[in-house]
């Protein structure tokens, strides 16, 4: 056993304490990373032996480099006696869809491919600024535009820790695996209708999507801008409250970012769940789907061990004292994918304006008549299927003669989808919640290709998830359990605005109380695998 | 009979706002004379991953304008994104204020040389970010992004405007308006006040719009004056030879004093506004809105108006204080520190001060010459301390100097001579000087009492009291 | 009224606007995909809104810093910018001409 295994919690606190050297950590990180990632995500893969079939591929690029130097950075400040900060020694990866300077920034995209920015983005300065060592860019969906990570135009794409015939879930695939895989017990995610939550969920790591505005988005590459967020990827809460400690805050570069005061997270960990009122709601034990000829909406079941993990962590909070408030209506829920097709497509065809081959980035090679040309030979070379989808989906919904009946409807009906949670939330209503508990995902990683090439059914993977985004209130995945296959299955808790401490004391209480569980014993395929040898 | 026309044209402006920075990011607003892409960062050249973040500055000036044209301010405006691919447009849209701009409605009254007074509305007033500039060379687009999100005030005026001429003085009234309250240079060739036109012609007496042209490139007020007229006579001889006037864009070339067809209209393109998810909303208190109308100084025609009314100032004259907020102030501040009357303190100003300005060119602001010297040297002269004369040439030495105007009269013995003994043993040696001019005097030739007076001038080097010396040589001469 | 299908034609013209081209077999995918998710997003023309429901921006009110300080901070590094340029001449970013209406097709 090595600091591999260890929490980001417990290496901050040793290599404060000068226990254990930074140089250590890295150096065992990067050990884990060389024994189980394989090769990196690139653009012209080589062909894939049955071994590399069976490795994680979470990053693509490691930066070896760097992370020395700010270990070595780390080390320097202990001698001198300063403070090293609260992720003193702790290894990070970034989801590859944040600037920082001196790596590359691909989005996953070819049309930024070998692309250097000379910034970086707040959040990872942040982490940078607590001491943390950037070890490296993690593989998602093209442009965060995915549910399972499979549509990167670097290949591979990130496997299922627990299962590499599955999918990581996405679009953060890359920075949950990675934390499944022990590779890194942080990393950085972004969350736009899910992406946090979701991946963390089916590969068995916590993932919080923190309330709008509550983390800087400068420097991430926007997706939908009115949704996107920055999060905490970790193996545990606590961990997840102190990367969230860090990260939060208001931002001079960032209009949107918050001016709320940001609370003492950890310290409000162990407070418990006594008196706390948790929401079950009937609206999250199904998920309504389209037919996609006609666009008639049905029911449809979810794996039932969602529903019933559901069940078993309000018996576990309950028996921890905590209230569990039934039948919760939640009946704009329903609306969530539909309104989230409209909103994300027009803001995401709205910010891949900018990739244009005229000032950075991927630019055709082949010879064009003209400026227009240039334009749509770049573009079509350089966007993958998703982004071209997004392009012409936000164009259509948004066009002027369109967008009364689409995208100002759907502007208003993410006002009711935010209602419905008002309404639970409201101190003076009748449910008066501190937190609403849903399955995070409607089934557990689906397996590779399986849903890659059907739009509407990847994008329904966010149906339990995207009501947090259109709210703008905080989300946590938490993993609780396995699935009879033994795949991680998650549970989340939605918040009100700014009560990412209630949503982690809750989820902390639960990992406190489920620390003997069996399912908690069990170690992913890809560790196994390490161990073995 | 032949048909009378009427001209209607509506104009297009945009206006710089003179702020220290650019509308989203930190860089310098004004570019002028810098290399191509140096006044950039990765806001304004359209980097992913960064975020707009507005200027307050710019929302004020946005305000203050809005205010001076009589237009409502919005207490709460929103920036939209206007989608279109342009290579001088790095992000792939422009931030503008499509629904909700930050000012509603508005005016501006032209006062046209016969007298008349025209009202032109003002359709929209919004803020907005200017985009870069491109060049062609070699059949090839270069493209400098340094103008890119530098704040605009973009203002439509409804087609009430009816010639070349009408269109001239508006701008020309607008663009003293807007050095007037501070918020743009309004420098044309700068391209800090620019200006597209829609020129159409209908019969008279009718109220139907027909097609229209729209005119760019018009840098300058004549130019704007010489295309409508050239436009609009086009357009009516196309009509009178039973063509029809068809919609496209004109290019106006200033040498050739000729219009150019561009391209033809295409349907109107559709832009795709939405609200701009990076940027909040944009919000002013009641109490801001007050204090930003209550700042409004009072308004050039009015304040000349009131120095017609109050100063007895002639039109010509209060339209010449009034053209610059400075030089109207310093007429003021001047005729309160003068003891001299208000027409006098004008005709020094509009005689010699303007042209001292002219000469240096500054601005009344600019002077060193303060209105507390202005109005000590017209008091020195109106008392008789010193001649007119030597008042003028006082004023280019102070201005020169920094010095006080009594302190240059006493260093350098400018005071006029005015004492009677003095006075006296000049004339008596010029008189001894010119015995045949005595004689002719003394013979009846008493015209000869000016070239007496310019010869005792003369050897005072202009300093003897004009009046006094003509006094004390008819008493000599009559005797 | 809306059309229920996007058709052919319509697709190209959107791919046009897009700035897009797309071989043969990208457009069927990606006309069939687009279809569905309008299919998907027909509810939303079906709910009843009550006039009083306001559109909503970022979901929660955001309450950000005041706009900011008209002070001049130049980037440091405007060269790092022009060194991202696929083609440049000087201090120019470079690309081709636009073509003049009417000369396109001929
Ligand atoms: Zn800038």
């Amino acid at each position: 056993m090595n600091t591999t295994s260890l929490s980001a919690f417990e290496i901050a606190r040793r290599v404060r304490a000068g226990e254990l050297s930074p140089m250590q950590v890295l150096e065992e990180h990067l050990a884990q990373i060389a024994a189980v990632d394989g090769i990196p995500g690139q653009l012209d893969p080589p062909a894939m032996d049955a071994r590399e079939e069976q490795k994680v591929h979470a990053f693509i690029q490691v930066t070896a480099d760097l992370a020395r130097k700010q270990a070595e950075q780390i080390q320097a400040k202990l001698a001198r006696g300063e403070d090293p900060g609260p992720l003193a020694g702790v290894p990070v990866s970034i989801k590859d869809i944040f600037c920082v300077q001196c790596t590359t920034t691909t989005a996953g995209s070819r049309i930024l491919y070998n692309f250097r920015l000379p910034y970086t983005a707040t959040t990872v300065a942040r982490l940078e600024q607590a001491g943390a060592l950037i070890l490296g860019k993690t593989n998602l969906d093209e442009f965060t535009y995915g549910s399972s990570s499979e549509s990167s135009a670097f290949q591979p794409h990130p496997n299922n820790p627990w299962n590499t015939q599955h999918v990581t879930g996405g679009s953060s695939g890359g920075s949950a695996a990675a934390v499944a895989a022990h590779e890194t017990p942080l990393s950085l995610g972004t969350d736009t209708g899910g992406s946090i939550r979701q991946p963390a969920a089916f590969c068995g790591v916590v993932g919080l999507k923190p309330t709008y505005g509550r983390t800087s988005r400068y420097g991430l590459i926007a997706f939908g801008s009115s949704l996107d967020c920055p999060g905490p990827m970790a193996r545990n809460v606590s961990d997840a409250a102190l990367m969230l400690q860090v990260l939060a805050g208001a931002d001079p570069k960032d209009s949107t970012s918050s001016i709320q005061p940001v609370p003492d997270y950890l310290a409000a960990l162990a407070e418990g769940v006594r008196g706390l009122r948790i929401g079950i709601s009937p609206d999250y034990d199904h998920i309504a789907y389209p037919d996609t000829e006609t666009g008639e909406m049905g029911i449809q079941a979810i794996q039932p061990e969602m529903n019933q993990a559901v069940r078993e962590v309000a018996q576990v909070l309950a028996s921890l004292g905590a209230e569990i408030v039934e039948n919760v209506p939640m009946p704009n829920a329903r609306h969530g994918i539909p309104t989230y097709f409209v909103i994300s497509r027009v803001e995401a065809a709205s910010n891949l304006h900018r990739f244009d081959g005229v000032k950075y980035g991927y630019r055709t090679q082949k010879p064009v008549q003209d400026l227009s040309e240039l334009y749509r030979v770049t573009r079509a070379e350089g966007f993958g299927l998703q982004p071209k989808l997004r392009i012409l989906m936000g164009m259509y919904v948004s066009a002027a003669a369109h967008s009364a009946h689409y995208y100002q409807k759907a502007l208003r009906v993410r006002s009711l989808i935010r209602a419905d949670f008002e309404r639970a939330f409201d101190p003076t209503g009748p449910y008066r919640l501190d937190a609403l508990l849903t399955p995070t995902t409607p089934t557990t990683a689906f397996r590779r290709k399986e849903v890659l090439r059907d739009t509407v059914l990847m994008q329904y993977s966010d149906q339990m998830t995207v009501g947090a985004n259109h709210a703008g209130i905080p989300a946590i995945s938490i993993p609780a359990g396995l699935d009879p296959q033994g795949l991680p299955i998650g549970v989340q808790f939605f918040g009100n605005d700014f009560r990412e401490d209630l949503i982690l004391q809750v989820a902390y209480a639960y990992e406190q109380a489920t620390q003997q569980a069996p399912w908690r014993q069990e170690v992913p395929q890809a560790l196994r695998a390490t161990e073995v040898k | 009979m032949m048909t009378q026309y009427e001209i209607v044209v509506g104009l297009e402006t945009h206006i710089q706002l003179n702020t220290e920075t650019k509308i989203f990011c930190s860089c310098k607003a004004d570019s002028w004379g810098a290399e191509p892409n140096t006044n950039i960062c990765p806001v304004c050249s359209g980097l992913p991953g960064v975020l707009p973040v507005l200027n307050a500055e710019a929302v004020q000036k946005a305000a203050l304008l809005a205010a001076a044209m009589h237009a409502e301010i919005n207490p709460v405006s929103y920036f939209d994104r206007k989608n279109y691919f342009y290579p001088d447009l790095p992000k792939g849209y422009q931030i503008t204020q499509f629904d909700e701009p930050i000012g509603k409605g508005g005016y501006l009254d032209v006062h046209m040389p016969d007298g008349s007074t025209r009202r032109v509305h003002i359709h929209k007033l919004h803020l907005e970010e200017d985009a870069g500039k491109t060049k062609i060379e070699a059949g090839r687009r270069l493209v400098d992004f340094n103008r890119c999100g530098v704040p605009l005030v973009e203002m439509v005026t409804e087609p009430e405007l009816h010639s070349g001429e009408e269109a001239a003085q508006y701008l020309t009234e607008l663009r003293q308006l807007l050095r007037w309250i501070g918020v743009s240079e309004a420098d044309m060739e700068r391209g800090h006040l620019r200006c597209d036109a829609n020129v159409s012609i209908r019969e008279a007496g009718s109220t139907v719009l027909n097609t229209k042209t729209e005119i760019k490139n018009m840098n300058s007020i004549e130019s704007i004056r010489q295309a409508i007229t050239l436009e609009a006579q086009r357009q009516i001889a196309a009509v009178e030879a039973g063509e029809r006037v068809e919609s496209y864009t004109l290019d106006w070339d200033a040498d050739t004093g000729t219009l150019r067809k561009m391209r033809s209209k295409e349907t109107e393109a559709d832009y795709r506004y939405f609200r701009e998810p990076d940027l909040l909303p944009v919000k002013l208190s009641e109490e801001e809105i007050a204090r930003i109308e209550s700042s409004l100084p009072e308004l050039p025609y009015a304040r000349k108006m009131r120095f017609i009314a109050e100063y007895q100032l002639s039109a010509y004259d209060a339209d010449i204080l009034t053209s610059e907020r400075s030089l109207a102030d310093y007429f003021e501040e001047t005729v309160r520190l003068s003891s001299a009357a208000p027409k006098t303190v004008s005709n020094w100003m509009m005689n010699d001060l303007l042209r001292l300005m002219n000469d240096l060119g500054k601005s009344a602001s600019e002077l060193r010459l303060r209105p507390a010297e202005l109005a000590e040297i017209i008091d020195l002269v109106e008392s008789g301390k010193i001649s007119p004369a030597t008042g003028k040439a006082l004023l280019r030495k102070v201005e020169e100097s920094g010095r006080k105007p009594s302190e240059i009269v006493t260093a350098e013995g400018l005071g006029l001579i005015g004492d009677e003994d003095a006075l006296r043993s000049q004339i008596a040696a010029v008189l001894s000087e010119s015995p045949s001019e005595v004689a002719n005097f003394k013979a009846g030739k008493e015209s000869l009492l000016g070239w007496f007076v310019g010869q005792v001038m003369r050897r005072t080097g202009g300093k003897a009291d004009p009046k006094r010396t003509r006094e004390l040589l008819l008493e000599i001469l009559r005797k | 009224m809306l059309p229920e299908k996007i058709t052919r034609e319509m697709f190209d013209k959107l791919v046009s606007l897009a700035a897009l081209e797309l071989d043969e077999e990208e457009s069927e995918y990606l006309r069939t995909e687009l279809n569905h998710q309008l299919a998907a997003v027909k509810e939303l023309s079906e709910i009843q809104l009550d006039e009083d429901v306001q559109p909503s921006l970022h979901g929660i009110e955001c309450q950000g810093n005041p706009p900011r300080k008209d002070e001049w901070q130049p980037f440091p590094d405007p060269d790092a910018i022009l060194a991202l340029a696929p083609e440049r001449e000087g201090r120019y970013f470079v690309v081709p001409e636009i073509a003049q209406p009417g000369q396109e097709g001929q």
